[in-house]
């Protein structure tokens, strides 16, 4: 087990060393000039030329890359050419907000999803009336999604609000649900839950859908071996059938694309953030495109990439966990 | 074991019929089956595959497949509980504490993420009973192997610990479904052997399901022969061996292969079905593929009574559902058909080139398993050189390396080092599994005819080769525009078989083609090979795991274990007088039924 979650942190590291050199020829090829993002527009040819020197812009390529990452490490990426901070200060303001509302989607994707693979694969009796309305939702693209829930449960119904975070979180973990708790404030909780919801749901239903119907297949095929017949042979109660021999041996696809899909979500978030006006790191990057602010774009590309490499060595560990063929 | 009745039987299914839907089609697999199994006997259940014997078994635990719609009428009684009508409850309790099972591969059927000694103490109930009960299936070192997962075991281990599972709690039956089909003839034994000592020891009746008369014959008390649902045959296993007095069971006898069957006649098989399902439901269901059926055959189903005449039936004598006499069906039995002799030797051209040289033959294998890399030597150095004409079987147990040396020859793995060389023609190869080695979404005729696309022949011409091909084998024409899908194993093995031959190629080489076939259709497609043989004088490379096929099918026996060739002979010489002790071994695990026919 350890060698494999050392070779499986190796080759996640080798992920990110190849992501960040990509970022980087972005960042170098970039038209905008990060001198004049730190002296303004204003500045002297003579401090410019000072300042491309100390900022090392002078050195051969190779070694400009050594001094990004050693710089990336140190948690330094530049300036951003727009909001003319630091953007490692811009990601630490706004990510925590898009964090919170993939996590609590990809939760719901996964609860959506097992509910659908598991009605159907037992054949819960109305389970197809909760699978169709899924299905059909999934169907439909998420801001067209969005704009509906807000018609409908902003506009009409009057039961959830259509923008923002609901608080100006400047708790100490960034993430408005964790924050009031830790305050004991129930106010902002409540808030916190009711400008999640709809974004949250919106964000979890094609996930749900994609996770949902791999997880059925294997769960279909799961009750059909031979050792599920075997299990029922020694007279196990159903429920201990299922909990102890079906849904372990299921896991493995529906990890996979539960790691999958939490990259997507991540992706998918920018248009979920602008229609919902979520101060998350979707609007920001939203707002970084027109302007060219290569620097921004990024650190919140290099932010994701790493999220998105982790969380899917995650679900290989977790897979070598659930088999122990795979790591034998 | 239960407070009932000691005298009771350990279950007794009384005019049992199941019928099953599949694929949308409802057919009764089972049709008023009486069956009575006593305390303590072992009871053989023979049958083809469609007999529906693993139904039976299904249907004795209670575990008819949902999916298929079963619809049952008739009763299970087991520890006066109904198997049928008793509440989820009452049958999972008889299971738990009444039954064992043991399946067919113990690969699938047990959990292959769960250790071992879980899945036992899950029946048991309690760690120490599972030790102990590992070690009374024969398994050393418990505590060790307790903690290890199934795939870290042998097949032999895996099919034990399966055993340990279906003996928890003292059951009073236990169901054995084809247990010994999967593994080698060594294992087998072992395996039989385990079952008659579970008898022995904890008292429990077993029920062994079988398509191999000869397996039932090593154990069983009594011996019953399903045939299409129904009981064709029933009576104490030495009886039912010797005096069969049902014509199926002398076919099943006649078409089995064994180490005495005449090398020089065509192999006898049964009757091929031509009735249709209608025709069958009517009359008795063997009657059109039976040599004695007459008129009252084909209108009226046989009632199972008892050879002697007396009449009742209380279970222990013989009985079988047959219209004509008994002194007429064994004289079926007496007579061997006067078949045909066939040529089996001596084609071999000593002049010509080999048609195979295999020379200081060695190849590893990687085997990734998670983290760690291991070296597998499948061969170590084989020298073997076949001659133009010659028919050799290669004969070994799995892992032995026989199928890896076949491919190495038909050139689909290169070898590590050595030299391998085929003359002009090339190699052709049949495999085991004819199901997946036939492309399902073309139709026969276009898998055929890409054989041809090289000799860029034209449409027509290539429809009348594929047409010539077909009746080599012995199918109609028409079958050419059926997919694989919609044929038997016997035709699809059949049309590997002609893809392999159409231009007859250097040397055939085939892997196990008939492991998965029933005795009678083996036997057809063995008659077939070796017809091809005589008729296009090609060169045979056979490979097999089962002694007397391969004396029928080769003039030279290979023995190989462990990647090595341990010995090389005649087929005679190789039989009746083997130099290797793995050789002697692997004779002494052949079952045999003694002293029939």
């Amino acid at each position: 087990m350890t060698r494999f979650l050392l070779r499986r942190t190796g080759s996640a590291v080798v992920l990110v060393l190849v992501l960040t050199a990509v970022v980087f020829v972005l960042q170098a090829v970039s038209p905008g000039d990060p001198v004049k993002a730190y002296l303004g527009n204003n500045a002297s040819p003579a401090a410019i030329a000072a300042q491309r020197q100390a900022l090392g812009l002078n050195d051969p390529l190779p070694v400009q890359y050594f001094h990004y990452i050693v710089h990336a490490l140190q948690g330094n990426l530049g300036m951003s050419l727009r909001t003319r901070r630091p953007v490692m200060a811009d990601l630490h303001d706004f990510l925590p907000a898009t964090v919170e509302l993939v996590a609590v989607a990809f939760v719901l994707a996964l609860l959506l999803g097992s509910l659908y693979a598991v009605s159907g694969s037992l054949r819960w009796p109305g389970g197809a009336f909760f699978r169709g309305p899924l299905l059909v939702l999934a169907t439909a693209p998420p801001f067209l999604l969005a704009l509906g829930g807000i018609i409908l449960f902003y506009a009409q119904l009057q039961v959830l609000p259509a923008a923002g975070r609901g608080v100006d979180s400047t708790g100490p973990s960034g993430f408005v649900l964790i924050d009031s708790i830790l305050g004991g404030d129930a106010t902002e909780f409540v808030a916190g839950v009711q400008h999640l919801v709809l974004p949250a749901v919106i964000l979890s239903i094609a996930p749900s859908i994609s996770i949902g119907r791999i997880l059925r297949s294997s769960l279909d095929s799961t009750l059909a071996s031979d050792y599920v017949r075997t299990a029922r042979s020694k007279g196990l109660r159903p429920i201990v059938v299922l909990g102890k021999h079906v849904v372990r041996n299921s896991l493995g696809p529906g990890l996979s694309m539960a790691g999958l899909q939490l990259g997507f979500m991540f992706a998918g978030v920018v248009v979920v953030e602008q229609v919902f006006s979520w101060p998350g790191i979707g609007n920001y990057l939203a707002a970084s495109i027109p302007t060219s602010d290569f620097p921004a774009i990024a650190g919140v590309t290099l932010v994701l990439g790493i999220i998105y490499i982790v969380a899917n060595a995650l679900v290989d560990v977790l897979q070598a966990l659930a088999d122990p063929r795979l790591n034998a | 074991m239960s407070a009932t009745d000691e005298k009771a039987p350990a279950a007794s299914i009384a005019n049992l019929t199941v019928a099953l839907t599949r694929d949308g089609v409802r057919a009764e697999v089972l049709r008023g089956v009486d069956l009575k199994i006593q305390r303590g006997e072992i009871v053989g259940l023979v049958g083809e595959s469609g007999s529906g014997k693993s139904v039976l078994a299904l249907a004795l635990m209670g575990l008819l497949p949902s999916s298929s719609r079963p619809e049952t009428t008739g009763t299970i009684t087991i520890a006066g509980t109904d198997m049928i009508d008793g509440s989820a409850e009452q049958i999972r309790a008889v299971r738990r504490h009444e039954l064992g099972v043991i399946f067919q591969d113990p690969m699938t059927s047990l959990n292959p993420t769960m250790r071992v000694g879980r899945q036992i103490t899950e029946a048991t109930g309690d760690k120490a009973e599972s030790l102990r009960l590992m070690s009374a299936v024969g398994i050393q070192d418990a505590a060790l192997r307790f903690t290890v997962y199934p795939h870290e075991l042998s097949g032999g281990l895996r099919q034990r610990i399966m055993a340990a599972i279906a003996s928890a709690g003292r059951p009073s039956l236990i169901i054995a479904d084809e247990p010994t089909t999967a593994l080698d003839v060594t294992v087998q034994a072992q395996v039989l052997d385990l079952l008659r000592q579970l008898r022995d020891e904890f008292g429990c009746s077993v029920v062994l399901i079988t398509h191999d008369l000869a397996v039932a014959a090593q154990i069983a008390d009594r011996i019953a022969v399903l045939y299409a649902g129904r009981i064709a045959e029933l009576g104490p296993a030495d009886v039912v061996l010797r005096e069969p007095t049902h014509p199926y069971t002398v076919g099943l006898l006649n078409s089995r292969l064994a180490l005495d069957t005449p090398r020089d006649t065509v192999l006898q098989t049964l009757r091929p079905e031509t009735a249709t399902v209608a025709e069958r439901m009517r009359g008795c269901a063997y009657s059109s593929r039976c040599p004695l059926a007459d008129d009252t055959c084909r209108a009226q189903q046989p009632p199972l009574l008892a050879v002697d005449g007396s009449g009742a039936v209380d279970g222990s004598e013989h009985v079988r559902a047959c219209w004509r006499d008994a002194a007429t069906v064994r004289e079926l039995a007496l007579t061997r058909s006067d078949a045909p002799r066939i040529l089996v030797s001596g084609s071999s051209t000593e002049s010509a080139a080999p048609a195979v040289v295999v020379e200081g033959v060695h190849q590893r294998f990687v085997v990734r398993s998670g983290g760690r890399k291991r070296e597998v030597h499948a061969l170590r150095g084989i020298d073997l050189t076949i001659g133009a004409g010659e028919a050799v079987s290669i004969v070994g147990e799995s892992g032995s390396g026989k199928s890896t040396l076949l491919r190495a020859i038909a050139g689909l793995v290169p070898v590590t080092s050595g030299r391998v060389d085929v003359a002009r023609g090339g190699a052709q190869m049949v495999f085991q599994d004819a199901g997946s080695s036939l492309t399902p979404w073309l139709s026969v005729g276009e898998i055929l005819g890409e054989r041809l696309l090289p000799l860029r022949l034209g449409k027509t011409e290539t429809a009348a080769r594929v047409t010539t091909a077909l009746e080599a084998i012995g199918l109609p024409a028409s079958v050419s525009r059926v997919r694989p899908a919609d044929l038997s194993g016997g035709q699809r093995q059949r049309v590997a078989l002609a893809r392999a031959t159409m231009i007859p190629p250097a040397v055939l080489l085939c892997d196990e083609p008939t492991s998965a076939l029933d005795a009678s259709l083996a036997a057809s497609v063995l008659n077939l090979i070796r017809g091809m043989r005589e008729e296009l004088s090609m060169t045979v490379l056979f490979v097999t795991h089962d002694l007397s096929v391969a004396r029928l099918m080769g003039d030279r026996v290979v023995v190989m274990t462990e990647g090595r060739i341990v010995e090389d002979g005649t087929a005679d010489q190789v039989i009746h007088h083997p130099e290797h002790p793995y050789t002697r071994s692997l004779l002494a695990s052949v079952p045999e039924i003694e002293a029939v026919r």
